[in-house]
């Protein structure tokens, strides 16, 4: 098994060590600095291919790694937003099948989360076959160890495999780094009922000494701004107290979570995946319970930082 | 020609656990957030390019109705290509690519994931199939000259990327992207009974192999490895992992009444020594 | 020259049951419903009545999609640690024709409106009514949501259900004091269906209705539990003024029945999936409104054609009852040429005071009151259940009491006047004799 990972500005992307993990430490890094990126790999890999190359190309990169890969039965990638879009294209340009969004990769076994974190279906591939691996589902442990040995490759890029133009990259705004660093989070998915109740939550949080986080189909509708996701493709954070109003608990989102000390959900629903993970899972509605927690908790005094 | 890839999927799915099946029903399935987002961007396209708008789907008959509600919207064509709801992504794209190219599509819109798949691969391997270039995921779109779109996508760690197409290509969104319009009384109408063209698959076994279809169980997170305990002697290294510092107890399910919920909850944050004003 | 020969506005069991007749008359007849399938939106306690579409769909029990047949039913007066019942079972409801059947509104809905559809009527989801179109006084039509959203009609028939936007906008309603309204919570719980089996003492495709009095904590209304196949509908009937004034949520009433001695061992163990509310138009007879007007006719919930009284909760089979007279008097008016006629609503009253639909409303009239009183909630279930302990209850050495005196003591206890219940039997007996 080998993992293949794009990376941008020697950064690597979320999910990008844990594939690396999975793949018992065998890596090819692929895009912008990544000879640098590989020497991060230290303690999880002794052997790495890097291909140094501008932006971020699936067509391209996709028929210029195939050649390289061919030999290699399993592929796996993060399911991190550049390696979702860059899988496909390789599993097209190896003519094999794609097993997307497992949490969990063998040569002949595979877990793949479906229904949004509903349900695992297990595979079992006879084949050679390209896999995503969601982020953040099995963590990493790494060793104290020597930079790896890294093998710099350089394959032609097809001149006749177009892709889209990279016109600027934004980086994040500054609003987020507070959620990212914050040790007592308080968030809410779709079980609170509009957008008055995240104002609610918001305060509810600076009560608690908390900072406010959201799913993403919460920021989808605008209700609270984008920066606050939590998640695969927004924020990672690590908290120790996280407490989840009407959060269903999809792996996109989870695998955000760092790993808290203590979980608190609130949900209807009893057996929802994040009511599966909670400390304390609270089966009630989040709205009622959001208004009797405000109506506990005394205002913070302008005194209290 | 533009192109809608409009998938039918149940909106809410439901675990069984008697049967080990996520059970969907006919009733509560039609368009996801996000096909319903690349419909609307479809049209938009059409009408800013003076383009007619095909919509597609690959499918049992009943997805026939994702169809209707495209037709209603203001797509002037509609095919459907006879499939088994359960396909997996290369074998649809393969279909819809085959009836993409018969339409000459430019630029095909699909939602960024669906519902129950989740993968979000058919539009990269629409782009393969078709040679076309690829954005995907796309937050925010603004439509240019004809068969020109830029847009916003999500990156990790809150970053984002403009990224702009030229000369058509293969686009997904978030279902935020965009809102699909209401159809008139008089379309919505029409729509009922407007002619579906039907394809059958390609015949032949599909390239690559597939994989048959494994069994589901409910989602469980995986075990997750930890880092090493940090500490000098055994007993300080236990403590550490077992964080027994905190008072942890065992996980609890209550269920509660909203107010009696809030004293548990404070109660909890106390046990566990966070200050609680 | 109107777009269609009839709007149905609402995808309910009277609009599908009207939209179903008059297409069967080759009428044009367009369905509209607001939810994105018929029944989407739509719950109730769970127990169908429909021999009332014996005639429409002949062998419907054949198709109908049930749950369960209702061959055990028990009335039951409870106190706060006491349930006295009367419990019912026979086979026949079990058979052709049946009698009763716990069914899911959405499966329930979806096949009516299906039926009617296959008959040529055009239904159209998603899509609300949002207000009447009119030439003077005759409604013409209607305007929809949608854009570009009025369509013309010979004949608009109201089924939105309860406190029904478009009745009120015709102006039908001349009373609509709220204390008419009860407020039903529901919750659907689900178990095995061995457990339910075994906990029910039903088997295959039998199942129990039991209704309870005495146990809403002390908010007038009644309480239901109905076996489905694999899940439980428990819920309560609650006045709305009575439960606004004591400050109560109806979840906390549920919550309380189910924990109830008598009610706690069937419910237990079971997963909750759904908790829905929705208003009953319980005032029956009293608040009924005016039933159509020129071009417009109102039926089902609409027209408060729902029997909440007590041991009885119908509503589903009056408004397929009066859906199905609605079409058929428009569908003869139309053969008569008369449809524009002012005299449409009369036509319709007349027709309905000939079914079940308006008399079992007008002997009813009086039962909601004496249901909903203090007397019947509180204090009848309590001498009962206390005449019962009484009788039943050997306090050695001491002799047995007379009736006598166990029923003197009892009415002392409960604070119940002879006068009273001389007066409440007369009135239950002109109601429900
Ligand atoms: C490629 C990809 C990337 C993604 N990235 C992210 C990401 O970074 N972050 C993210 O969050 N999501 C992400 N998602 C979306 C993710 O899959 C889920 O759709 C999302 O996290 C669900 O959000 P939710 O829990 O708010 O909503 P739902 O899943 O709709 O859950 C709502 C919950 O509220 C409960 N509820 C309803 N009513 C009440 C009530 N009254 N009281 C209490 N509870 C109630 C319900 O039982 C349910 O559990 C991604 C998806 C894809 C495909
Ligand atoms: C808790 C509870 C328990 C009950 N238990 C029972 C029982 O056990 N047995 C029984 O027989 N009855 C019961 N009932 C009563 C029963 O539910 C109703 O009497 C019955 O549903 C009435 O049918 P309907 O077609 O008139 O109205 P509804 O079923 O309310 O249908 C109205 C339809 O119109 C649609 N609609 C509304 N407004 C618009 C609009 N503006 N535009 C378009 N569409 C619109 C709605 O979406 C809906 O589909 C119960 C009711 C409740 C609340
Ligand atoms: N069977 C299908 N028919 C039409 N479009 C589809 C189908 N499956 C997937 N798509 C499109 O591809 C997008 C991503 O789906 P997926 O790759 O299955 O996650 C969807 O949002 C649709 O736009």
């Amino acid at each position: 098994m080998i993992a293949v990972v794009p990376v941008r500005d020697g950064e690597l992307p979320v999910g990008g060590l844990e594939t690396v993990a999975e793949c018992g430490g065998r890596a090819l890094v692929v895009g912008s600095g990544a000879a640098a990126a590989a020497k991060e790999l230290a303690g999880l890999a002794s052997a790495v291919k890097a291909w140094d190359t501008d932006g971020f190309l699936p067509g391209r990169w996709a028929t210029a790694l195939a050649p390289v890969l061919v030999e290699e039965p399993v592929v796996i990638l993060p399911a991190s937003p550049d390696g979702r879009d860059l899988a496909p294209r390789l599993a097209h340009a190896l003519g094999r099948p794609l097993l997307a969004g497992a949490v969990e990769v063998h040569e002949d076994r595979v877990s793949l989360a479906r229904w949004g974190g509903l349900a695992i279906e297990d595979v079992t591939p006879q084949h050679h076959f390209v896999a995503t691996l969601q982020p953040g589902v099995r963590g990493v442990e790494r060793h104290d160890g020597p930079e790896p040995d890294v093998e710099l490759l350089d394959p032609r890029l097809d001149p006749d495999v177009t892709d889209a133009t990279t016109i600027e990259v934004l980086p994040p705004d500054p609003a987020t780094m507070d959620l990212a660093e914050a040790s007592r989070i308080v968030a809410g998915g779709a079980g609170l009922d509009s957008a008055a109740r995240f104002t609610q939550l918001a305060d509810l949080a600076a009560r608690l000494g908390a900072t406010l986080g959201a799913t993403r189909v919460v920021t989808d509708r605008g209700w609270v701004a984008h920066e606050r996701q939590i998640g695969t493709t927004g924020v990672v954070v690590d908290p120790r107290l996280y407490v989840a109003f009407g959060i269903s608990g999809a792996v996109q989102h989870t695998s955000g979570l760092g790993q808290p000390d203590h979980i608190v959900s609130i949900n209807t629903d009893a057996y929802c995946p994040m009511m599966q993970l909670a400390d304390l899972a609270v089966v009630s509605d989040a709205n009622m319970v959001l208004d009797a927690l405000l109506a506990r908790l005394p205002e913070r005094s302008a005194g209290r930082a | 020609m533009i192109a809608a890839c409009l998938k039918w999927v149940d909106r809410r799915p439901e675990w069984d656990p008697a049967t080990s099946q996520v059970i969907t029903d006919a009733r509560t399935s039609g368009l996801s957030a996000p096909d319903a987002a690349a419909l609307e961007l479809a049209l938009r396209c059409g009408d800013a390019w003076s383009q007619p708008v095909a919509a597609v789907t690959a499918g049992p008959p009943a997805a026939e109705v994702v169809l209707r509600e495209a037709i209603a919207a203001g797509a002037a064509r509609a095919v459907r290509v006879d499939l088994p709801a359960t396909s997996p992504s290369n074998v649809v794209a393969s279909a819809l690519a085959g009836v993409l190219a018969d339409l000459d599509a430019t630029s095909t819109w699909c939602g960024d994931h669906s519902l129950d798949r989740g993968s979000g691969s058919v539009p990269a391997y629409l782009a393969a199939e078709l040679a076309r270039p690829q954005a995907l995921g796309l937050v925010e779109v603004s439509i240019g000259g004809t068969d020109e779109v830029s847009g916003l996508r999500r990156l990790d760690r809150g970053r984002r990327e403009r990224l702009a197409v030229a000369g058509g290509g293969v686009l997904s969104v978030e279902g935020s992207a965009a809102r699909l319009r209401r159809a008139p009384l008089a379309a919505a109408m029409a729509a009922r009974s407007a002619p579906i063209e039907v394809r059958v698959a390609p015949a032949g076994d599909p390239e690559p192999a597939t994989l048959a279809p494994g069994a589901l169980r409910l989602y469980r997170p995986r075990a997750r490895v930890w880092p090493a305990p940090d500490g000098d002697t055994a007993l300080d290294r236990i403590a550490d992992l077992t964080a027994t510092g905190m008072t942890k107890g065992r996980p609890e399910t209550v269920i509660l009444e909203p107010d009696s919920a809030a004293e548990r909850i404070l109660a909890a944050l106390a046990a566990w020594g966070y200050d609680v004003p | 020259m109107p777009d269609v020969d009839v709007i149905v506005v609402g995808a309910g069991p009277a609009g599908a049951c009207a939209a179903l007749t008059l297409a069967r008359s080759g009428r044009d007849v367009v369905l509209l419903e607001r939810g994105p399938f018929p029944g989407s939106k739509n719950m109730y306690g769970g127990v169908v009545y429909p021999r009332v579409l014996d005639g429409l769909i002949p062998q419907w029990w054949d198709e109908a999609p049930i749950q369960r047949w209702v061959t055990r039913r028990s009335t039951m007066m409870m106190t706060a640690t006491q349930a006295l019942a009367v419990d019912y079972r026979t086979e026949a409801w079990g058979q052709a024709p049946y009698n009763g059947a716990t069914a899911y509104r959405p499966d329930w809905d979806a096949w009516l409106a299906g039926k009617a559809e296959a008959e040529g009527a055009r239904l159209l989801c998603s899509t609300t009514v949002t207000g009447l179109l009119r030439d003077g006084t005759r409604v013409v039509g209607v305007r929809t949501d949608r854009p570009e959203g009025e369509l013309s009609a010979r004949v608009v028939i109201a089924c939105d259900g309860v406190n029904s936007f478009l009745a009120k906008e015709a102006g039908l309603y001349h009373d609509t004091d709220p204390g008419h309204f009860t407020v039903g919570v529901k919750e659907t719980v689900a178990l095995p269906k061995s457990v339910i089996d075994e906990r029910f003492g039903v088997r295959g495709r039998h199942g129990v209705d039991i209704e309870m009095v005495g146990c809403t904590s002390g908010v007038p209304g009644g309480g239901f539990l109905y076996t489905n196949l694999d899940t439980l509908s428990v819920g309560v009937v609650l006045k709305v003024p009575a439960l606004a004034a004591q400050a109560r949520r109806p979840e906390e009433i549920i919550a309380r029945l189910k924990a109830h001695p008598a009610v706690a061992p069937l419910v237990e163990g079971g997963e909750l999936k759904e908790y829905s509310a929705h208003l009953i138009p319980e005032g029956g007879w009293e608040m009924m409104p005016d039933l159509g007007c020129p071009g417009m006719l109102v039926a089902g919930d609409a027209a408060a054609f729902c029997l909440a009284a007590g041991i009885w909760l119908e509503g589903v089979n009056f408004a397929m009852g009066s859906g199905m007279v609605a079409g058929q008097v428009i569908d003869r008016a139309f053969r008569r040429g008369t449809a524009a006629g002012a005299e449409l609503p009369a036509l319709y009253r007349r027709a309905l005071s000939g079914t079940f639909v308006l008399q079992d409303h007008r002997k009813l009239r009086r039962a909601p009151r004496l249901i909903m009183s203090d007397r019947v909630q509180e204090r009848y279930p309590a001498l009962a259940a206390g005449v019962v302990e009484r009788i039943f209850r050997i306090d050695n050495p001491a002799p047995k009491p007379g009736l006598r005196r166990i029923l003197r003591g009892e009415q002392h206890r409960t604070g119940v006047r002879l006068r009273d219940l001389a007066r409440d039997a007369l009135d239950g007996w002109r109601s429900y004799g």
